[in-house]
């Protein structure tokens, strides 16, 4: 970050200020003539921070698609169908046990599972064929479509929040000042913050494990030059099927995730996959600070859009990509080679 | 890129040829065909005509364009479908339709071209955005595009109608003739996918077609030679585009109407299915393509029940077709077919080369 | 090799060096794959660029055609700088390659290659329409290809043609449009005796005007079609002189030529 700040000084002073504006926003107490410009402050709060979760989510689905992306350059367009299949076992199962946190686990195993059969049955058979591999993928999430919608059917299915995750908690923001002066503190579910604090855990988690493990170090040379993995005598393939079933267990895992706090049904793949492309490519294939930055930013993107212009949300989000696309076309955080 | 790596097959080079050499050159297959398509409407229902191989022609006219940037270009674009989408909901907002409160009203010979041109622009721009990336980025840019312009029909009352498009997209009457009518516009089809087959193939062998497989088989080397790669790559976007936006006005004619359905992901991949199941290295694969899919997909229910299954699983056998081809037969049926007819041949020469030497029984 | 009327065909400026290399450096992270290398090179001159494997001599041809930046230092072809410009516009001013590891179209024929080559050099890159039976440009591949011996595979795959045939395509494109200089990256090798013989005799031949560089482990190949020598270890040039020179320079056959023949 230090060199980024070196090489554009004025960019890393318009973002300074606009991190400091936001702060500004976020912690004073919004006078009406504020509140008369960007309305309610508790909407506000609300849209910031369901974007922020949003985008926890997100980078649970990003980074999984990015690890594969980045490693065995395969673009795997079915990670939504793995998303839709984990949240349908996490359903599944929390509904057998009651236990939320096994649901968790479980949809990680199964789908990591499917990834390892997916990886060692096909992939494997087409090494270097990125665009055969990509459309291999795609006929997956067909056939995965299709048989989640004739195992479930079309209804709309929600995990049930765990008890001790339930129910609002109190955030240091003010929202307004009551008559008699007392502050009106700003509440939020739980849950949400749970899975922000769970998302940034894990994200901290495979940032240090890439960084700082035999393993990482191997994945990361990988990504670097596939090649030359290869030539270090390393059994390549090993690798391969470990990060494919990681990432797809953290999309499984993404999918009782997204079942708690939003919903599950027939079209939440795709509408998931779509998300995480643009995620990747505003913040750059390959690089899990990329899938961070990306996903922060369209998940507050779509927040902020639906909330203050809902009938262009998406258009903001993909007047981004396109911006992103004009300048910089690797992606934010990728490295100009 | 070329998926798995046989290489698309190209003609030994010919110079430009008069219509009447390069009509003397074709086999019988392709006279039989030609015959077959023109007296058609003899020989079918309306039925058949327009639900059947009109629909196929137009679906083929889209997969043909994706094939052309795919095949020729070694680039896999998922937004020509949004492309003919486009132009179709330009010629229901242009021209006429029960929407008239959105319609303009414009008369056909103008709405269609500027349809076209606004089309075939907006395909150019998302070409722009996608070449400078490496090439798997492509489908993954060209995917995002086409949702984004699904979710502006879907949301946009202004101008699109959201969710429920246009409805009454009439073809023109013309000529004293009603264009919309099973014959006519089965003739009109044909016509146009004539012409953007033959456009394809002539320009496959141009300058510009011969420099566009260099850049799909080795940009580096291309740009060695003097070529701008990423221009020729923009310029492959804008000729795809053209066929795409004439096919999407073809489409709201049959259809007669319009809705973001037109442009879904759903059909979007489709089109990338119906190339790639047709074969990506010859122009008559998308339409095989198309042809084998709008069978499957009118009868689906009949033969999915007939072979005892459940009648809606038709996804189901889209999903695992595409995904055999993909994995067995990379070229698609095309490439089946030439395998075939390869080893006909081979088994023929073997078996004539025997009889000289060995003179009596093979 | 005629001479066509293309931008290529400018006179250069004056007593400008063909190819001009000032203070020019590349690193690959820590690596310094060239470090510092100055060299100019008139025009028509004939050069040879050795050194033992690693020591930069493909790195310096991939600057000087384009495929990647300098990290530092200035490049000039015929006097205007081109540090800037990316490889179709240095190639459109006369500069040309041939590659190590053959770099063709694979899916094309022979001829396609060709005419391919010269089109890129040529007005007219994105026209749509098929060229006539007379075209100038057909016929300048055609003698190009007759010109390397290539005339009886014309109309083959060129992943069908034999090594020693891909070889002689490589060195028919470099010669496509009106070269004002080219970039021979190791065209001997792989080369049977007979062939090496030909190319030899490709390569004297060559107008007066057409100055090369040429990298070449091939010794008894580089000293007889060059006239000085460049020689370069570690990302440096360490010696430049005549071949005769060089070849019995003491440091040179310490370092190198011990044990780098054939």
């Amino acid at each position: 970050m230090s060199d980024f700040i070196a090489r554009r000084p004025i960019w890393s002073l318009v973002i300074l200020l606009l991190l400091g504006f936001l702060l500004l926003l976020v912690f004073t107490v919004w006078t009406p003539g504020m509140e008369a410009m960007f309305g309610r402050k508790r909407v506000f709060l609300s849209a910031l921070f369901n974007g922020i979760t949003l985008g926890a989510l997100y980078f649970l689905v990003a980074s999984g698609f990015t690890l594969i992306f980045g490693l065995m350059r395969n673009v795997n367009l079915a990670h939504g169908s793995l998303y839709l299949f984990g949240g349908y076992v996490g359903y599944s199962v929390a509904s057998l046990t009651g236990s939320w946190l096994i649901a968790l686990i479980a949809a990680f195993v199964i789908v990591a599972l499917a990834g390892i059969l997916m990886q060692v049955l096909l992939f494997r058979w087409m090494e270097g064929q990125d665009l055969r591999q990509t459309l291999v993928t795609i006929g997956v999430s067909i056939i995965a479509a299709d048989l989640l919608l004739w195992s479930y059917g079309g209804d709309t299915f929600q995990v049930t929040t765990p008890e001790w995750l339930s129910g609002p908690v109190q955030l240091p923001f003010v929202v307004g000042l009551r008559s008699n002066g007392d502050a009106i503190m700003m509440t939020y579910p739980l849950v949400r913050i749970a899975i922000l604090i769970g998302a940034i855990i894990l994200g901290v988690a495979m940032w240090l494990a890439l960084n700082r493990t035999r393993v990482g170090m191997l994945v990361r040379a990988g990504v670097d030059d596939r090649d030359m993995l290869s030539a270090t005598g390393v059994r390549v393939q090993l690798v391969f099927v470990m990060v494919f079933a990681f990432g797809a267990g953290l999309a499984g895992l993404a999918g009782v995730v997204g079942g708690t706090f939003q919903s599950l049904q027939p079209g939440e793949d795709t509408k998931i996959l779509l998300s995480s492309l643009v995620v990747v490519i505003v913040g750059g294939m390959g690089s899990i600070p990329g899938a961070a930055m990306g996903a922060l930013i369209v998940g507050l993107a779509e927040q902020f859009g639906s909330v203050y212009m809902p009938t262009y949300a998406v258009m903001l989000t993909f007047i981004i990509m396109v911006a992103v696309l004009a300048v910089r076309p690797q992606g934010l955080a990728a490295v100009r080679r | 890129m070329a998926i798995a790596d046989p290489r698309p097959v190209i003609d030994v080079p010919r110079p430009r040829e008069s219509l009447s050499e390069l009509l003397a050159r074709q086999g019988t297959g392709f006279w039989v065909v030609v015959v077959l398509l023109l007296v058609m409407p003899a020989l079918a229902n309306p039925f058949w005509l327009v639900q059947i191989v009109a629909y196929a022609m137009i679906l083929g006219m889209i997969a043909l364009s994706l094939m052309f940037l795919g095949g020729y270009g070694g680039i896999v674009s998922l937004v020509q479908m949004t492309v003919a989408a486009f132009a179709a909901y330009l010629v229901a907002i242009l021209g006429d339709s029960a929407i008239t409160q959105i319609s303009m009203k414009w008369p056909w010979w103008m709405a269609v071209p500027v349809a076209v041109v606004l089309a075939t622009a907006f395909g150019t721009l998302s070409g722009a955005l996608s070449v400078r990336t490496e090439g798997i980025y492509t489908i993954m840019i060209t995917l995002a595009i086409a949702s984004a312009f699904y979710y502006l029909c879907l949301q946009n009352y202004t101008i699109f109608n959201g969710f429920s498009g246009f409805n009454g997209v009439l073809p023109p009457v013309f000529l004293g003739v009603n264009w919309g009518e099973s014959i006519p516009f089965y003739y009109l089809a044909l016509v146009c996918t004539a012409l953007s087959y033959w456009a394809v193939v002539y320009c496959a062998r141009a300058p510009f077609g011969l420099a566009l497989q260099g850049t799909r088989d080795n940009p580096r080397r291309m740009a060695a030679l003097g070529f701008d790669v990423v221009a020729h790559r923009i310029a492959a976007y804008a000729f795809a585009s053209v066929i795409a936006a004439f096919a999407g006005v073809l489409l709201v004619w049959y259809q007669r109407q319009v809705s973001p359905g037109t442009a879904g992901i759903g059909p979007v991949v489709d089109i990338l299915i119906i190339a790639v199941v047709g074969g990506l290295s010859r122009p008559i694969g998308p339409f095989v393509g198309a042809l084998v899919y709008v069978v499957l997909r009118t009868f689906s229910l009949d033969l999915l029940t007939a072979a005892g299954l459940d009648g809606r699983r038709y996804q189901l056998v889209i999903g695992a077709g595409f995904l055999a081809i993909v994995l067995f037969s990379p070229d698609g049926l095309v490439g089946i077919w030439q395998r075939l007819r390869e080893r006909h041949r081979r088994s023929r020469e073997a078996k004539a080369a025997e009889m000289r030497i060995g003179g009596g029984e093979p | 090799m005629s001479a066509l009327p293309t931008r290529d065909g400018l006179a250069a400026a004056g007593s400008a060096n063909a190819l001009e290399l000032r203070g020019v450096s590349r690193l690959f992270g820590a690596l310094a794959a060239l470090s510092d290398i100055t060299l100019s090179v008139r025009p028509g001159e004939r050069r040879a660029v050795l050194g033992s494997n690693g020591a930069g001599k493909t790195t310096l041809f991939n600057c000087i055609t384009g495929d990647f930046a300098p990290s530092s230092g200035v490049i000039r072809f015929f006097g205007e700088d081109v540090t800037a410009f990316p490889p179709q516009e240095r190639i459109r001013r006369g500069l040309r390659r041939t590659y190590q590891i053959s770099s063709l179209f694979t899916g094309l024929s022979v001829i396609d290659n060709v005419y391919l080559a010269c089109r890129g050099v040529s007005r007219n890159r994105f026209s749509l329409r098929r060229p006539r039976r007379d075209d100038t440009l057909s016929h300048a591949a055609q003698s190009l290809v007759d010109a390397v011996h290539l005339t009886a595979v014309k109309d083959r795959l060129v992943g069908e043609l034999a090594y020693g045939q891909q070889r002689q395509l490589e060195i028919a494109l470099a010669l496509s449009g009106a070269p004002r200089f080219i970039l021979f990256d190791e065209p001997a090798a792989g080369l049977s005796p007979t062939e090496r013989r030909d190319l030899v005799h490709i390569l004297t031949s060559l107008p007066a005007h057409i100055g090369y560089i040429i990298i070449e482990h091939d010794m008894d190949v580089a000293l007889r079609v060059v006239e000085s020598v460049t020689m370069m270890h570690n990302g440096r040039i360490f010696k430049e002189g005549p071949p005769a020179e060089i070849e019995s320079d003491p440091e040179v056959q310490e370092l190198y030529l011990g044990g780098a023949h054939g």
